[in-house]
């Protein structure tokens, strides 16, 4: 039964249509956690032309690495792309220990308690990070990450392959808060927070990284009315991804007092392929491990010259968003979901 | 009886050519009476302090006024102190090698001087802190009814949601002593904090320096010649023709509180690591799921606007005195 189930739902929200998964440009691999706004960011990026997704990598965060992996999976087949391969991450952060799991915000299934039936495919057998060590030395220079969970599936590529930083085309990163509140406590953000030793290997690897923290995307959201909206679409997957908004939407009444939903990893897949929708600063950007700010982002804004060295001395600089075109980026959120 | 209606002052300070001005403003300014003066590492190290607090107080002709000589370690008795004799010269008043003082310290030390003035005029007595707030904390751990006794601290120090002065984590009076600045923001004194996020707003020009020096002010002329050091730091460091008036600022904090705005919060400071010194401050704009480190612990003000013109042209107001 259950499998029937699973097979008609597919196909329904797939609206029977098969989706050319190859005719695709910039080839892009999703780190992802999934997670509701992971979702709509996945789904998204199967909708847009302009990338041609070429793995999914999973990781704890929203979920526990084994449940994004069979999120991940899921959200394949929903999209119409089954042979998309997904590799599994690190079950936990580079210093070790349980990752704790904020089911209160996404739901235990990590899809806002949709309780979808289970994938009919299968992980591959390499680990994330060597897929993404892989795929980036087979293309160099071609191949782009949007991480949208904790960083530490590209530490670990970055410690197996030390060419890894200078091969992938660009990392785009949701995480961190820049001279701004966190959201797990007032000094760190979630992602950051949930593997800093990872997030600080990342940032001051060399790579081409563009980080877009939550003081850019708190800016960014959809109202009740927007959900609505969405729901009334007839985009492909508005249906189930509003579904999922319902759990999500709760908690951010609560947290925040916000009506709605942020949307976090869609303005970071936005930043990936409408980069002229915002404006950004370049520093060094370092994460505190230890103390009562751990997980802390800080950024040097380069306006002052240092008397000594300090930490953030000698480091390559990255691109952080620094402000976004708020209605632009929604319209094209909206635009891209709302295709049927 | 106009005595009495003044607001009781001590200044915790490291003179420091910001710090000479602002003990000059203060003593320029009818709002407020200073009791006393203590000393802190930070420009320059604690005992060239309170020769320079000494030194300044005869040049104003206040001899009366007792400078209490503070802490040479801070509060964890960490001796690696940061002396920024690049920002002040390495006499802290601009290289100028003024004669020894006459005066000398009182016997006791900061943290009992602020104590018991803190007891005789339970609530009435304002501290403006301009370095390491070692002394504080020091006096908040002699005294457990410090916090409740003292009237307010207005604290020059953090940088909130800004680059720090130091590093790009950390302003340099948290620097100095991050452990005593947590200590100080989470005692549940009344506690004003202007960090860099505002004194950055308050520039002397050059050209406010060239009125300076035409006037007549009592201490015209001798602070046009300390501030030439400070100036050439600002010039290099900071490519700026003017200087940040840092501690004058906080200073006025203390005597016209309406020139400023702030908000309230949790501050807590990072003790450790790449980011020690960091100031954050927990907006209460987010309900957090977990327990932080900020839950349940006693807000304090931060400064988050300034008038800055009406703060510079009451500081040249008072400085061109005569």
């Amino acid at each position: 039964m259950e499998s029937v189930r699973s097979d008609s739902r597919v196909e329904d929200l797939s609206n029977g249509v098969v989706s050319d998964c190859s005719l695709r440009r910039q080839k892009l691999i999703i780190d992802t956690d999934p997670g509701i706004d992971d979702s709509i960011t996945i789904l998204m990026a199967f909708q847009t032309l302009e990338v041609e997704i070429i793995g999914l990598t999973t990781i704890y965060g929203n979920v526990s690495t084994e449940d994004a992996s069979r999120n991940a999976l899921l959200l394949c087949e929903i999209a119409g792309c089954p042979d998309v391969p997904v590799a599994e991450g690190s079950p936990e952060p580079l210093k070790g220990g349980r990752p704790s799991i904020p089911d209160f915000i996404h739901g235990s299934d990590g899809l806002g308690n949709v309780f979808l039936p289970p994938p009919r495919m299968k992980k591959i057998e390499k680990s994330a990070a060597e897929f993404l060590v892989d795929r980036v030395s087979e293309y160099p220079g071609e191949v782009s990450v949007l991480a949208l969970g904790p960083l530490t599936n590209l530490a670990l590529a970055i410690k197996m392959d030390s060419s890894f930083a200078s091969k992938v085309k660009r990392v785009v990163i949701l995480g961190g808060a820049f001279f701004a509140s966190g959201n797990v406590n007032p000094a760190a953000e979630a992602n950051i927070y949930g593997d800093p030793e990872a997030a600080d290997i990342v940032f001051t690897s060399g790579a081409n990284i563009t980080v877009v923290g939550i003081n850019i995307t708190t800016q960014v959201k959809f109202t009740d009315d927007d959900l609505h909206e969405l729901r009334q679409s007839q985009g492909r997957h508005t249906r189930l991804l509003t579904d999922m908004c319902k759990f999500y939407r709760g908690w951010h009444v609560k947290s925040d007092g916000v009506y709605g939903i942020f949307l976090h990893d869609p303005v970071s897949f936005t930043a990936l392929v409408r980069p002229d929708l915002f404006t950004y600063k370049n520093g060094v950007a370092r994460v505190e491990t230890q103390g009562i700010s751990v997980g802390h982002t800080l950024m040097d804004h380069g306006i002052r010259k240092w008397n000594t060295s300090n930490p953030w001395t000698g480091y390559a600089p990255i691109s952080v968003a620094w402000t976004v075109d708020v209605e632009q980026v929604l319209t094209y959120i909206k635009k891209q979901l709302m295709k049927p | 009886m106009v005595e009495t209606k003044r607001k009781k002052i001590i200044i915790d300070t490291d003179p420091g050519i910001d710090d000479a001005m602002a003990i000059f403003v203060a003593l320029q300014s009818p709002e407020v009476e200073v009791i006393g003066i203590t000393t802190i590492y930070g420009n320059v190290y604690t005992t060239l302090a309170t020769r320079n607090a000494l030194h300044l107080l005869e040049i104003a002709g206040r001899s009366d006024i007792p400078v209490a000589e503070g802490s040479r370690v801070t509060i964890t008795k960490g001796t690696k102190l940061r002396i920024a004799d690049f920002v002040h010269g390495a006499d802290g008043l601009g290289n100028q090698n003024f004669p020894p003082p006459q005066g000398k310290p009182i016997e006791e030390s900061a943290a009992a001087f602020l104590v018991a003035q803190a007891n005789l005029y339970a609530g009435e007595v304002t501290v403006v802190a301009l370095g390491p707030l070692t002394n504080i904390a020091l006096a908040v751990q002699l005294e457990p009814a410090f916090s409740k006794n003292i009237g307010q601290i207005v604290v020059l120090g953090g940088a909130f949601a800004m680059n720090g002065n130091v590093n790009p984590a950390a302003e340099a009076n948290v620097f100095g002593d991050p452990d005593a600045a947590d200590i100080v923001f989470t005692s549940g004194a009344d506690v004003l904090c202007v960090g860099l996020n505002v004194t950055h707003q308050v520039v002397l020009t050059d050209a406010d320096r060239d009125k300076l020096a035409q006037s007549n002010g009592r201490f015209a002329q001798y602070l046009c010649k300390i501030l030439d050091v400070y100036f050439s730091y600002h010039h290099d460091a900071c490519n700026m023709n003017g200087v940040y008036l840092h501690d004058p600022t906080a200073m006025l904090a203390a005597v016209v509180p309406s020139l400023f705005t702030y908000t309230e919060g949790v501050v807590r400071v990072q003790t450790s690591g790449i980011t020690k010194g960091l100031t954050v401050l927990d907006n209460r704009k987010k309900r957090f799921d977990e327990v932080t480190g900020w839950t349940d612990k006693p807000t304090v003000k931060v400064a988050v606007a300034v008038d800055a013109p009406e703060v510079v042209k009451l500081v040249m107001q008072r400085l061109t005195d005569p």
